[in-house]
């Protein structure tokens, strides 16, 4: 009853680190059984951020709980080594100690490995993670998802009151990927200890995190539920950052307040988005509030061979197919807007029966429909910070 | 760069017409002499009496002890040397680490004579040393600090690599499911690189056993005390060949011994192949 009361105390801390010249700076809170998802681009500061909490590099300053322990607090001069700090910790390449067999592998952590507790420990996760044919196999003989199963059945062996998962399933195919995501699931809502998840893929965010924080160079960008974060991103970086495909810089031409939508004028271009609250509201400088910029996602535009002028769709632009690329499981279509001058570009995706059904190829005259409510308005960042890219 | 497919015939390729006759010159060049000795051997009559003669079996004994006492130290301090040298990216690691292996481009004469001019009566702590009643040349000890010289970096070199061949994260790993560092090197470290640390190991033994011009040089060459296999079998030259060839057979026996034990050792049941 006590070991169960100490894995169900929230993790949280923030750590100052530098490695060479990068320099980071996160802060983190997560409660029992929730996932927090660090996203970002690789290079962004995420595995550093797990490591310095593992204690597997010492950060510049900081402080960092554990199972409502502090193991490490730069003021205090407290640093509790590695080894002591009750985790479990996840990598892509899964790190099975190659010479040693299955049920060894899994009962590594185990005060006393050959006791008849660690023998049903042992035996319990073998069972919960399918590995009870396996035991008596070395590593070398399993298949990645089989290895990705047995190193977490290692880490959560010692019942660890943290678990930090550095990009665990990269490396496997997308089915088996599912699949340990549902088992990670099972395994949390069995033992719910807090867990930091490193992604740079935004499916995996979506679909196990409770909730994301975006980082990118080093700094925390957003911190937030995953749909708000990576669904209708509010800054132009984090934007970027999470993958919208389409973002425009437009000028506001007239509000439809009775259907909550506004037309937006831009380069030989017009759209209605929704309308904005804060721009309803009038509040600030006249005309500076006329310019926004407005995201669609890739998978969110329909693409017709002919004009759907009877349908409810707000948006039906005309353009010229210029690139078809694959991009798995579908593929990427890149339209070049009609316009007289400087036509703006629009990316969408479709997957490959659509393609060859309608028999795209570049040069093709083609629209794209949307709805008014696919459109989002993006917060571009102020002029005053340093430019994104 | 193209691989050779199995099924291609060699016949007209570079690796074949080279490398063939490369590998049957090597073959003879290395098997020939070996091939000799056993046939000569063979046709000695007292062959089993040259064996066993007195001589020979305390030379025999005297090499196994010594280069038993060797490795002992050789693998008790070496291996956390070269766990150092793994690890260490500091500078001074680099000099240590070229100095490594100095012992295997010094003439072992040259070994030999240095020792004798640092242990000798009149070396440069050999004097101190003998006033506390400790000497070292042409003793047993000796014969052991010869050994020790020139066998050591097969040991250290091989080891060093066998540990940085061992993937960190392993360690860190290891240290998350709260395995403290000094387990972990017992339970992970070590146990990844042993199969490169014996490989080592037979190298250095073999090394030691053949050891002659540091030991000639520095330990002499006493029956019972300084006179190990290689040794016996310079002196048995000048006497009889046929003693000579016995202790050449028995050395060779022991080599192969060695090659075929370590080899067992350094198999891994834990990996393919």
């Amino acid at each position: 009853m006590i070991l169960q009361n100490i894995t169900e105390t929230a993790a949280k801390g923030w750590v100052e680190c530098r490695v060479g010249d990068f320099n980071l700076q996160t802060e983190w809170e997560v409660q029992p059984g929730q996932v927090l998802v660090l996203f970002g681009p690789s290079g962004a500061g995420k595995s550093t951020t797990l490591r310095a909490i593992a204690g597997l590099l010492r950060p510049v300053r900081g402080h960092v709980e554990i199972g409502g322990r502090i193991v490490y607090d730069s003021d205090e001069g407290t640093w509790l080594p590695t080894h002591e700090r009750q985790l479990g910790y996840l990598t892509q390449q899964y790190h099975l100690f190659p010479h040693l067999k299955v049920a060894e592998n899994i009962s590594f952590g185990l005060p006393d490995r050959n006791s008849a507790s660690a023998k049903e420990r042992v035996n319990e996760l073998s069972n919960l993670l399918q590995l009870d044919e396996l035991e008596e196999r070395y590593p070398w003989e399993l298949s990645g998802g089989q290895q990705q199963r047995v190193a977490l059945a290692r880490a959560l062996a010692p019942r660890p009151a943290m678990l930090l998962l550095d990009e665990p399933f990269a490396s496997l195919d997308s089915e088996l990927r599912r699949n340990l995501r549902r088992e990670l699931r099972v395994m949390l809502a069995q033992s719910p200890v807090p867990v930091m998840l490193v992604t740079h893929d935004r499916e995996e965010a979506l679909a196990l995190g409770d909730s994301v924080q975006v980082i990118n160079e080093g700094r925390t960008l957003v911190t937030g539920e995953p749909l708000a974060v990576l669904g209708q991103p509010g800054q132009g970086r984090i934007a970027r950052l999470v993958g919208v495909e389409n973002l425009f810089n437009l000028t506001i031409a007239e509000r439809n307040p009775q259907d909550g939508t506004m037309s937006c004028i831009g380069q030989g271009l017009r759209l209605e988005v929704p309308l904005d609250s804060r721009i309803t509201e009038g509040a600030g400088p006249e005309g500076d509030q006329d310019r926004v910029t407005v995201g669609i996602r890739a998978s969110d535009i329909i693409l017709a061979k002919e004009d759907l002028s009877g349908s409810s769709a707000r948006n039906r632009l005309q353009g010229e197919v210029i690139a078809v690329e694959s991009r798995p499981p579908g593929y990427a279509i890149t339209l070049k807007l009609s316009s007289d001058h400087d036509p703006e570009m629009l990316r969408c995706h479709i997957t490959g029966t659509a393609l060859d059904e309608m028999g795209i190829r570049v040069g093709q005259q083609l629209w794209a429909v949307f709805k008014a409510s696919s459109c989002f308005l993006v917060d571009e960042e102020q002029p005053t910070e340093s430019s994104p890219d | 760069m193209a691989r050779l497919n199995p099924t291609t015939r060699l016949t007209n390729h570079p690796a074949g017409i080279l490398g063939g006759s490369g590998a049957i010159l090597y073959v003879l060049f290395i098997g020939l002499p070996v091939l000799a000795l056993l046939i000569r051997a063979a046709q000695q009559s007292d062959f089993l009496d040259a064996v066993t003669s007195d001589t020979a079996l305390t030379a025999l004994r005297l090499s196994l002890v010594t280069s038993i006492i060797s490795m002992a130290v050789v693998v008790a301090l070496g291996t956390p040397f070269a766990y150092l040298l793994a690890r260490s990216d500091q500078l001074w690691a680099g000099v240590v680490d070229s100095m490594v292996e100095l012992p295997l481009v010094l003439p072992p004469v040259v070994a030999g004579v240095a020792m004798l001019m640092a242990f000798g009566r009149n070396g440069l702590i050999g004097s101190e040393m003998a006033s506390l009643g400790i000497t070292i040349p042409f003793t047993t000890t000796a014969v052991v600090f010869a050994q020790i010289f020139v066998a050591s970096p097969f040991f250290i070199r091989a080891a060093k690599l066998g540990f940085q061949s061992v993937d960190r994260d392993y360690e860190d790993v290891a240290q998350t499911l709260g395995v403290s560092p000094w387990r972990t090197f017992f339970r992970i470290t070590l146990p990844l690189a042993a199969p490169a640390m014996f490989t080592g190991l037979g190298l250095a033994w073999a090394r030691a056993l053949s050891e002659f011009g540091a030991t000639m040089m520095f330990a002499g060459n006493l029956t019972g005390e300084t006179q190990t296999m290689p040794l016996a079998i310079m002196s048995a030259m000048e006497t009889s060949l046929d003693g000579a060839l016995a202790l050449s057979m028995v050395l060779l026996a022991g080599s192969i011994m060695l090659l075929v034990g370590l080899g067992l050792l350094t198999r891994r049941r834990w990996q393919r192949r």
